[in-house]
């Protein structure tokens, strides 16, 4: 397996997302309003050595592929790790039609010609076999529309997705799913989970391997399902040949200091930490504790 | 002890992510599902091996006989769902709101409480960290008195103009934004300080949709001088997330909660819980607990673990019964009253 980026830039602080405070996520919102602001952070990470960056695939983010495109030639290093689907376009799509109705809409509505014509190719068949894979790779493409010509190294599925799959006990769909991004993306399958041990356990499993599986792991556990300890030995024990791991979360939303939270990271055997941050000493001060 | 087997009807959003996080409960086989959608049915067996899927509840419970049910289809069909599943003995846990019928709901309550039989209702903060924190610091009298209180809910779950179908779009099959949001915002309010014995100046609004309202604001009344005030507005797009707010003025100082943080203001420093006077915060970092498996938060987990603990251990009291529903359903028809005297008005 190809070995991932070490450190990988997040994007939560710019879409007004922060677990720990509304009025904080609020601030980062205006803050962020201007998207010059979101490209100059973008630069203190670079200046700080850092290649990798994780972004979600909202509308926003769609801008800013759009940004890194353009400026090709100065970005080439940058390797990319997106994450699938941006939650919140279907839900509340969903809770008012329902969930084919929204899956209809979203696969049929408000896309170019061309991508319809080739959709409605394997959607017509989807729809008439009522076969869900298909269905998860016409939503998998239409998610990954705004990344094409970008160094795509991992496609994250979103923790929302892959939690709620877990629990379901379905090895074809996370099979599926990895086969999926391998052969069309050429890149690694990764999955955002907050049961890392649980999501390992069924992966060795199902026989599933070469996989990134990005959790929160901080010292105080927070959003760490089932316990630290649990998450412990199944880290150290974990063959990194099969699984790489990804540390997400490490200062559960700032409640730890930046010095401690990196320490109980780099002390674990964990491939790659992601973390988001708006001020350019902070990521410089972050991105040195994990050289 | 033999496997709680477990149906679900009604397999929309709520039967979705119900499902997933039972599932994950040792000692619980979720073994049936009805839907009246066939797509999602043939979904769902063809993908999990020996689920039995079915159109018709009755179906459901007539041949799968399960041990415990979890209803989440439109709130107008939970009282003949429910009904049967008495008849058959069966726990229930039922999506909130639990009826659109105050009467149904005290009749529910009671009849389940007599047999026997797990009841409980869907209303999720009250298994959130924070809002479980904040009460307990609130009955530790560390505010005093409480005075005044707000319960606030907000969302942008209706931003544009609604068509109008589905049983969303009408009051009668529970939707509107009393049913589907002030109800928790009620049932905070019931959670904290009781049922208020009167409402007063409530009016409701529409903004995007045609037949059902999209605002609700009162005030809440008790006989013991606590005076409360409700505002609901699930057409703002400033929110990312539904959000409830509440804040307490008591005798002592304030709480300000949401279901990430909550803000005390102390007229007393208090050395024996480390708060000083004035303002400290208590963030869900604090003081949030591990779940066994999580999928959309600690709350959606602790509610359906909680609900399947009870059928295991009889002796447990649950924390969200048909009564405490009941009690919601109440203000809820208090509300509509008290909203159709005052549109009178001008």
């Amino acid at each position: 397996m190809q070995p991932i980026d070490k450190v990988v830039f997040g994007d939560n602080q710019f879409f007004g997302i922060n677990h720990m405070s509304q009025e904080k996520a609020q601030q980062l919102a205006e803050k962020f309003h201007n998207i010059k602001n979101i490209y100059r952070v973008y630069d203190y990470a670079f200046e700080a050595g850092i290649n990798g960056i994780m972004l979600n695939s909202n509308d926003r983010a769609s801008v800013i592929c759009d940004y890194f495109r353009e400026n090709s030639a100065k970005f080439q290093d940058v390797t990319w790790y997106p994450s699938i689907p941006y939650p919140h376009k279907y839900a509340n799509l969903v809770a008012e039609k329902g969930i084919f109705p929204t899956i209809n809409e979203i696969l049929f509505k408000g896309n170019s010609a061309g991508g319809i014509l080739s959709m409605m190719a394997k959607g017509g068949s989807a729809i008439l076999t009522k076969d869900a894979i298909k269905m998860m790779q016409m939503l998998i493409d239409l998610e990954m529309k705004i990344f094409r010509g970008l160094d795509v190294k991992v496609v994250f599925l979103q923790n929302i997705v892959t939690d709620l799959m877990l629990g379901y006990n379905t090895r074809v769909v996370f099979e599926e799913y990895c086969n999926y991004i391998k052969e069309k993306y050429n890149a690694l399958p990764g999955l955002l989970t907050m049961n890392l041990p649980y999501c390992i356990n069924k992966l060795q499993e199902w026989g599933i391997e070469e996989v990134v599986i990005c959790s929160s792991i901080n010292k105080i556990g927070y959003l760490m399902s089932p316990s630290n300890q649990a998450y412990e030995e199944v880290i150290a024990n974990n063959d990194t040949s099969k699984y790489q791991i990804m540390a997400m979360s490490t200062l559960a939303s700032g409640a730890i200091p930046v010095k401690e939270a990196m320490a109980y990271v780099t002390n674990q055997n964990i491939q790659s930490v992601v973390f988001g941050s708006s001020t350019k000493g902070h990521i410089h001060e972050t991105a040195a504790l994990l050289k | 002890m033999q496997n709680i087997k477990v149906g679900i009807v009604g397999f929309g959003r709520m039967g979705i992510t119900h499902y997933s996080i039972l599932n994950s409960y040792p000692g619980v086989a979720i073994n049936s599902v009805a839907d009246t959608n066939g797509t999602m049915l043939s979904i769902m067996s063809k993908y999990i091996d020996g689920l039995e899927t079915y159109k018709d509840y009755k179906a459901l419970i007539d041949k799968s006989k399960p041990d415990a049910l979890l209803v989440c289809t439109p709130p107008h069909l939970h009282y003949d769902i429910l009904k049967y599943a008495l008849k058959n003995n069966i726990h229930v846990f039922v999506e909130k709101p639990y009826t659109v019928n105050p009467k149904e709901a005290q009749e529910l309550s009671k009849a389940f409480e007599a047999k026997g039989l797990v009841n409980q209702v869907g209303y999720v903060n009250r298994f959130n960290d924070v809002f479980v924190a904040a009460k307990e610091h609130l009955e530790a009298g560390l505010i005093g008195e409480p005075i005044r209180f707000k319960s606030e809910m907000y969302s942008c779950t209706v931003v544009k103009t609604d068509k109008g179908s589905g049983w969303r779009a009408n009051r009668k099959t529970g939707g509107g934004v009393v049913y589907e949001m002030a109800a928790h915002a009620l049932d905070l309010v019931n959670f904290y300080f009781g049922k208020p014995d009167a409402v007063a100046g409530t009016i409701m609004q529409k903004i995007y949709s045609k037949k059902v309202n999209d605002l609700v604001s009162s005030t809440l009344l008790y006989k013991n001088g606590l005076v409360g005030t409700l505002n609901v507005n699930w057409s703002d797009e400033s929110y990312r997330k539904p959000t409830n707010k509440l804040e307490i003025f008591g005798t002592e100082g304030k709480i300000l909660a949401d279901q990430h943080s909550f803000k005390l203001y102390l007229k007393e420093e208090n050395q024996e819980r480390g708060y000083r006077k004035g303002w400290n915060t208590v963030y869900i970092t604090d003081i949030f607990k591990q779940v066994p498996f999580y999928v959309r938060g600690n709350e959606f987990t602790r509610q359906l673990y909680h609900f399947a603990d009870c059928i295991k251990d009889k002796q447990l009291k649950n924390g969200c019964s048909f009564a405490d529903g009941a009690a919601t359903q109440d203000i809820i028809e208090f509300l509509y009253e008290d909203n159709s005297k005052n549109l009178k008005k001008i």
